[in-house]
């Protein structure tokens, strides 16, 4: 929930009110926010509503007004992308619009990125909570912004535009729309920066701040904002079509208003919300087996070498556990208590973002065929710890990245619930978790040809791999978690946008699946090449990168990780010149080298900070894969065989990790497995497996032995002293585990 | 089934069925005219020199897409390094052709087999950019190479398709020269297809998709029509054999690239609307089509429906421009059911189709449909629906309906049938909404249509709220997109991306008229060359040249028409600002007027040009009105209907019995074999001299 509200401040406003409330029946938005939240406390039920009355007695004008409220939503989220510019809000469809209750609860909202559903609530929460309705004042036709991450944002770049809607002097709901900008003025060019240690290095914020009235946007802010960020064409179409979408869908309420009449449609909201809370119950109890799943997510920060802050160049690594309780009646506890503190880098991730990531992936799961909206959020309890770095309650701190702890975190969320699914039978439902979609490619140049700056941060990357499930392989190239419409876009549409770097290739890149006896989707890789341009700068971050962030399941292998690598000072006019091939892949890794001479630069690291390029360098980036499900030697030599032809796996990898062996032909894709070859190669897998087996006991003992001794990694020995530091619950834990003495610490 | 329908100068229609015969189309199209033709006691061979016209409409290709049965063998060349494009299908294709439950469960998505596998792909090394620049040039070794692989491996046509190709086609002409060279020396037979003349279009994945739905699932059907062509003349038919194309317009068997033809048959009844606009002078109108599994919606405004690309069949993404219309997956087929974890009722998405619904006993449904609801509620005729030819059981319709609808929501069964209708009307009535404000339009500015086996029975619950200026319903509802077919024009359309920027203070002005008017001259110039190979002159071709443009950075274009006095033949410097404001207007209409930029200045992104050439048309039915009162032979009794809430007793009418200038009052019920029209209580549906009923609320 959000924070609690410094009252006594409020009632000493409160004296110099003089302008009638503008909530419902002569209550202001505070009062009924308070009386909101209390009835829920006390009842457990959506603002203490008993049943659902409308929905009972009048089912199909409920069903009705639903389906009206929820077009209208969706119809202006499409008519809107027309008008908007920017490549990712409209090639992604990086847009979403939420319809919320005055006291900024989500009743409805349009497809998109709809990770959103509850950030623009705590924004709402928020004006309400610092009494916007007496002090900044709150009126037909005002409209706000935020993109403050504390007070209800995923991350920087995503920019609310948030309208009151008002009926006869009441405010009777709030529209939301938000867009994923292209660039927010930040230290270096990007929308999910890797430089940033701190809210000053993040770029343009605005908290909850007014930038309009009678329907108009300020032309100070307007100004403003124009002048503070690197994209002020694309910002500036970019919220025209936030605010038109916002009208139409205003439009269309109060066209409903008219319609069924005020209080009814009240009722309606109220409802449509307590729905949703015991419909989220009713999947629950319908497809989860109760109990405790427990899982973990790591992210590793590798920035000792590459950080240019000093307090940055360190190595981390983030801790994410997650424990789901599941009850028998369909109650769902979420609980990340132990989870790393916040740091000096872009990765610390705001509440509000968190209850996103649990509300999308939950979105994905079990509600996708209920009403989505704040009442899923009201039925799971969460927990992210104050002050760890899923709640960090700092505004000073840069959040600019946050993906980067919200995405591993749902890994381990969706391996808890799969455990549930599957134990109730639901094998098909079975995710072992995806690949984050982090960021191959960012920055920015000059294009010499119209003199005009480009960004670069291609939204090819909501196209990864999908993990497996139970009973199938994974999705190859076509999942992203925070939004299941993916699509990578075409060539033909991203160099209009991105001038000075066109793409040499793209294409599988196999070995990049998680293994199993069902495999993870594949991954893919790209080429692109500088060209026609000056002052060109580009980064990358993705993970897993030095470290896998999540497993597979029941003996399936996480997804490979990911690299870096590019070519300065190339020949690679010489080989236009000449018909001499250049690279189109790196598959298998190294083979780019063949193809390139000049300064090529590999690293396991998936990332590096900004780099100056030049005309005809080479940078190669690839998408990940999913995890696998269940032991590889289980899985039929036949799908191995296609797996091979596919360009899924090459021939080495399925004879090492599968066993089978075979002849390849290129050309005509046919790969004949050689099956005495095959028999002997599998069993020798599985004597070596005999011989390295060690039973439990032995295992716990030696690795005990390593923690007492506090033998771990530096990253792991910092991860550990950061929990230790900020959860003690956590920290008696683990030494209960490993039964150790009481004063046990990492620290030296 | 093969449907014919002949209709004849005076709208006087009838309509044939026949099995449809996969091997030889032709058998059963000639089989399905001779049934049409008995109803008018005449044969083919009789009336042959009196046929004007054929327009052929089908599924087959669509269905060997559909069915995967369609032809192999295809090589395909293009850039190396870019061989998976066809088979990453850009991830969206994994999900779009989802409902929106669907799209938001991940675990659902599923790409489709790709149709050219990857060994029949060959890369070769080469880059035109965006500005259409050579940035890598063509490695012709490569081409060589790739060439004899694919001749190697029996491809039966090599296509062709090169990033970038619509803004330079040079690279891929070159590459045919050297297949065509190397095809000459090893004395193959092996066409060379481009991506840049079937569709010089921006989209590398819908270009290379359409051109590989072309090689297999439209060219095998080429002999099919040729087939067709050849048994009509045989019989004596010497009229022109034309096939309906997606945007609009007729075709010849002789056309160079069919694959517009793929999607022809649920648009035709846009084409049947545009002609009635055109008839009795209604400028704007709403085509709205309710069938067994959907519900379908085109937009006539100001005389025009509006073309789209981009969309997706059997999943693959195409760039074929089609005739604008939208679905929702609400139809009079759709599974009623109530969900165990939310208590909620829900229709659809599924349907189903021929099958109709529990009431059909020999169905072996078990989940109530839409049908099922509207045959409790006394609107169909359980002994009449498709002309008797399905016995519906309505007590076997209620008992489904209670138990497994009504009960659970603990709600009165014919207030929950009744219901059920409401949310499948209102869900057609947010989608008419939605789509016309959209548009910048309001339903006052409309007239609607209303047809299909399933609109004349629902059109008074989906057009209730909204205030349209009419509601129009012929009498041959049933089959009036068939009879759409028939009023299609002969038109050829061609479509070339040209992504002009035209600098906001027009100092580029004279340069961009140059380029506009050299494409649109050579677009009329194919427009032109495809009439010649009909036999039909130049000088009988009317040219309606069009643009799409859009702000500078905007990504979204429209589709403006250039009108008379703006292209005489070219375009000059000084017609750009008149252009501009064509454009700007219908920018202003369509989006909110605070979203204009022209700061940055305009990109023309496309041209097309469109040749049509004057084709036969039906005429609307005449009739001398009459009285207002129907004539007492087209009286079928009386029977109770269930309408908000109450019980009222319905006149029954046989539709066919009715005559021009009667009244039909409601409540009332008008049953013709192929559809039922339901007229509430507080509603008429007067029948004008063209046999078009005009149901309203008195």
């Amino acid at each position: 929930m959000s924070k609690p509200a410094d009252t006594s401040d409020r009632t000493e406003r409160n004296f110099e009110q003089v302008d009638p409330p503008i909530g419902w029946d002569g209550q202001t938005l505070y009062e009924m926010l308070e009386q909101s939240e209390r009835q829920t406390e006390e009842t457990g039920r959506y603002c203490g509503l008993d049943e659902l009355e409308m929905k009972a007695e009048e089912p199909f004008e409920y069903e009705q007004l639903f389906s009206q409220l929820r077009g209208a939503l969706v119809s202006a989220r499409e008519t809107a992308l027309h008008v908007s510019a920017s490549p990712i809000v409209r090639e992604i469809g990086e847009l979403c619009f939420q319809v919320y209750t005055p006291e900024g609860d989500c009743v409805a909202l349009s497809t998109g990125i709809i990770v959103h559903v509850h950030t623009g609530s705590l924004a709402i929460k928020y004006m309400i909570e610092e009494d916007y309705e007496h002090d900044r004042g709150i009126q037909p036709g005002d409209i706000f912004c935020n993109n403050d991450n504390d007070l209800g944002n995923v991350h920087t770049t995503d920019v609310h535009t948030i309208v009151p809607i008002f009926e006869d002097g009441e405010l009777i709901a709030w529209v939301d729309g938000v867009t994923h900008q292209v660039d927010i003025g930040g230290m270096t060019r990007g929308h999910d920066q890797l430089a940033s240690t701190t809210r000053f290095e993040d770029g343009l914020y605005a908290t909850c701040e007014k930038i309009g009235e009678n329907d108009k946007i300020y032309q100070d802010w307007r100004d403003r904002c124009q002048r503070s960020v690197r994209t002020p064409m694309y910002w500036d179409l970019d919220e025209k079509c936030r605010l038109a979408g916002c009208h139409m869908i205003r439009e269309a309420i109060k066209e409903m208003v008219d319609d069924v009449g005020a209080d009814r449609f009240k009722q309606f909201m109220r409802e449509a919300v307590e729905e949703g809370r015991q419909t989220l119950h009713s999947r629950v109890e319908e497809r989860l087996f109760p109990g405790t799943y427990r899982d973990s997510s790591f992210m590793p920060v590798p920035f000792e070498d590459e950080a240019w802050k000093p307090q940055a160049k360190q190595d981390m690594l983030n801790h994410l556990p997650v424990e789901v309780e599941i009850d028998a009646d369909g109650g769902i506890e979420f609980d990340m208590e132990g989870a790393s503190p916040p740091g000096p880098h872009a990765y610390n991730c705001a509440e509000g973002a968190m209850e996103g990531g649990l509300w999308v992936s939950l979105t994905q799961c079990l509600l996708h065929d209920g009403k989505v909206n704040d009442g899923s959020y009201l039925a799971v309890d969460t927990n992210y710890p104050e002050g760890s770095i899923v709640n960090p309650q700092d505004p000073s701190l840069s959040y600019h990245t946050s993906w980067g702890s919200l995405m591993p975190t749902y890994n381990a969320f969706w391996k808890n619930v799969s455990r549930g699914f599957f134990a109730r039978g639901f094998r098909e439902e079975v995710v072992t978790g995806y690949s984050e979609t982090g960021d191959p490619l960012q920055g920015g140049g000059k294009y010499e040809v119209t003199d005009e700056y480009f960004p670069v941060s291609p939204f090819e990357h909501s196209c990864q791999g999908l993990g497996a499930s139970a009973v199938r392989d994974g999705l190859d190239h076509g999942y992203a978690m925070w939004n299941p419409e993916s699509d990578m876009g075409d060539v033909e549409e991203w160099e209009l946008i991105e001038w000075g770097l066109p793409f040499l290739a793209r294409q599988m890149k196999p070995d990049t699946a998680g293994h199993g006896k069902y495999r993870g989707g594949s991954g893919w890789e790209g080429i692109r090449m500088v060209n026609n341009s000056a002052d060109v700068s580009l980064y990358k971050h993705v993970v897993p990168g030095v470290g896998f962030t999540t497993s597979g399941m029941s003996g399936g292998y996480p997804n490979a990780t990911n690299y870096s690598l590019r070519a300065h000072d190339t020949d690679i006019q010489e080989r236009f010149e000449n018909r001499d091939p250049y690279p189109v892949g790196d598959s298998p890794s190294g083979e780019f080298d063949e193809h390139i001479d000049g300064d090529i630069r590999r690293s396991e690291k998936g990332l590096y900070f900004p780099e100056e390029y030049e005309n005809y360098d080479l940078v190669h980036y690839q998408m990940g894969g999913g995890p696998g499900y269940g032991d590889p030697l289980d899985r039929p030599v036949e799908k191995i065989k296609e797996d091979v032809e596919e360009g899924i796996y090459t021939p080495e990898t399925v004879e090492s990790v599968y066993g089978v062996v075979g002849e390849f032909d290129e050309d005509d894709r046919e790969f004949t497995v050689d099956e005495d070859a095959t028999e002997r190669a599998r069993d020798r897998l599985m004597e070596e497996r005999r011989e390295e087996a060690v039973d439990y006991e032995e295992f716990y003992e030696s690795e005990r032995e390593r923690v007492s001794e506090g033998d771990v990694s530096e990253p792991a020995q910092w991860m550990y002293e950061g929990v230790f530091d900020i959860s003690e619950e956590w920290a008696e834990s683990f030494r209960d585990f490993w039964e150790l003495p009481a004063e046990f610490t990492f620290e030296e | 089934m093969t449907d014919t329908f002949v209709v004849d100068e005076n709208g006087e229609y009838t309509v044939g069925k026949a099995q449809t015969t996969p091997e030889y189309e032709a058998e059963g199209v000639v089989n399905s005219f001779q049934n049409a033709l008995g109803y008018w006691d005449t044969t083919l061979e009789e009336s042959t020199d009196t046929i004007r016209g054929t327009v052929y409409s089908g599924t087959a290709m669509l269905n060997r897409l559909l069915e995967r049965e369609g032809e192999g063998d295809i090589g395909l060349i293009t850039n190396r390094g870019f061989e998976d494009t066809h088979r990453f299908g850009r991830g969206i294709e994994s999900w779009v052709d989802l409902p929106y439950s669907g799209r938001l469960h991940a675990r659902e998505h599923e790409h489709p087999e790709p149709i050219v596998p990857r060994e029949n792909i060959r890369g070769v090394r080469s880059r035109i950019d965006h500005l259409g620049q050579e940035m890598i040039p063509l490695y012709e070794g490569e081409v060589e190479e790739a060439v004899h692989d694919l001749l190697d491996r029996d491809v039966r046509v090599i296509c062709v398709s090169l990033v970038y190709s619509y803004q330079n086609p040079e690279h891929e002409q070159r590459v045919r020269e050297i297949a065509e060279e190397i095809i000459d020396e090893r004395g193959a037979d092996v066409p060379i297809w481009l991506s840049s003349e079937q569709n010089p279009v921006r989209g590398e994945l819908p270009r290379v998709n359409s051109l590989i739905l072309e090689a297999y699932a439209v060219e095998p059907s080429r002999e099919q029509l040729y087939g067709i062509r050849d048994e009509l003349e045989a019989e004596g038919a010497d009229a022109p054999f034309r096939v309906l194309s997606s945007s609009g317009g007729t075709v010849s068997p002789d056309h160079d690239w069919l694959v517009e033809t793929m999607i022809s048959g649920p648009i035709g009844g846009i084409f049947g609307g545009e002609f009635l606009a055109d008839k009795l002078g209604i400028d704007n109108l709403v085509c709205s089509d309710v069938g067994g599994t959907s519900f379908d919606v085109g937009l006539i405004t100001e005389g025009h429906y509006p073309t789209r690309w981009d969309q997706s069949l059997a999943q693959f993404m195409v760039n074929i421009p089609m005739t604008a219309m939208d679905t929702i997956g609400s139809g009079t087929g759709s599974f009623v059911r109530v969900d165990r974890a939310s208590n909620r009722l829900e229709v659809g998405p599924d349907s189903a189709g021929y099958l109709v619904g529990v009431a059909n006993e020999e169905s072996g449904l078990d989940t109530p449909t839409v049908t099922d609801c509207t045959a409790m509620l006394g609107y169909l005729n359980p002994e009449y629906f498709l002309g008797g030819k399905i016995d519906l059981d309505v007590d076997r319709a209620r008992e489904y309906i209670e138990d497994q609808v009504a009960d659970p929501l603990d709600q009165d069964p014919h207030e929950t049938a009744r219901g059920v209708l409401d949310i499948v009307e209102r869900n057609m009535t947010n989608e008419l909404n939605a789509m016309i404000l959209g548009l910048g339009y309001s339903p006052e500015n409309y007239h609607l249509t209303s047809y299909g086996g399933g609109g004349p029975l629902h059109a008074a619950g989906y057009t209730q709220s909204l205030d349209f200026k009419d509601v129009l319903i012929p009498d041959w509802a049933a089959a009036f997109s068939a009879f759409g077919c028939a009023t299609a024009d002969y038109a050829y359309r061609y479509d070339r991306s040209l992504d002009l920027v035209l600098q906001p203070d027009l100092s580029n002005a004279e340069q961009v008229a140059a380029a506009l008017t050299d494409a649109l001259t050579d677009l009329r110039e194919q427009a032109v060359a495809a009439f010649e190979r009909d036999g039909i002159d130049a000088e009988e071709m009317d040219f309606v040249p069009a643009l799409r443009m859009q702000y500078t950075g905007m990504l979204d274009d429209l589709e403006v028409t250039l009108p008379g006095d703006i292209w005489n033949g070219e375009l000059a410097a000084d017609d750009l600002p008149d252009v501009i404001d064509v454009y700007e207007r219908e920018f202003a209409r369509v989006f909110q007027r605070a979203a204009q930029s022209p700061e940055q200045g305009y990109t023309i992104t496309m041209g097309v040009g469109t040749g049509i050439a004057p084709s036969p048309s039906p005429a609307l039915p005449e009739e001398e009105p009459g009285d207002e009162t129907p004539p007492e032979a087209a009286g079928r009794g009386h029977r109770d209907i269930y309408w908000d809430g109450a019980w009222h007793e319905a006149a029954l009418w046989e539709m066919n019995d009715l005559e021009a200038g009667n009244v039909v009052e409601g409540p009332a019920v008008v049953e013709a074999p192929a559809t039922t029209m339901l007229v509430p209580p507080g509603f008429e549906a007067p029948l004008d001299e063209h046999r078009i009923f005009h149901l309203g609320e008195t």
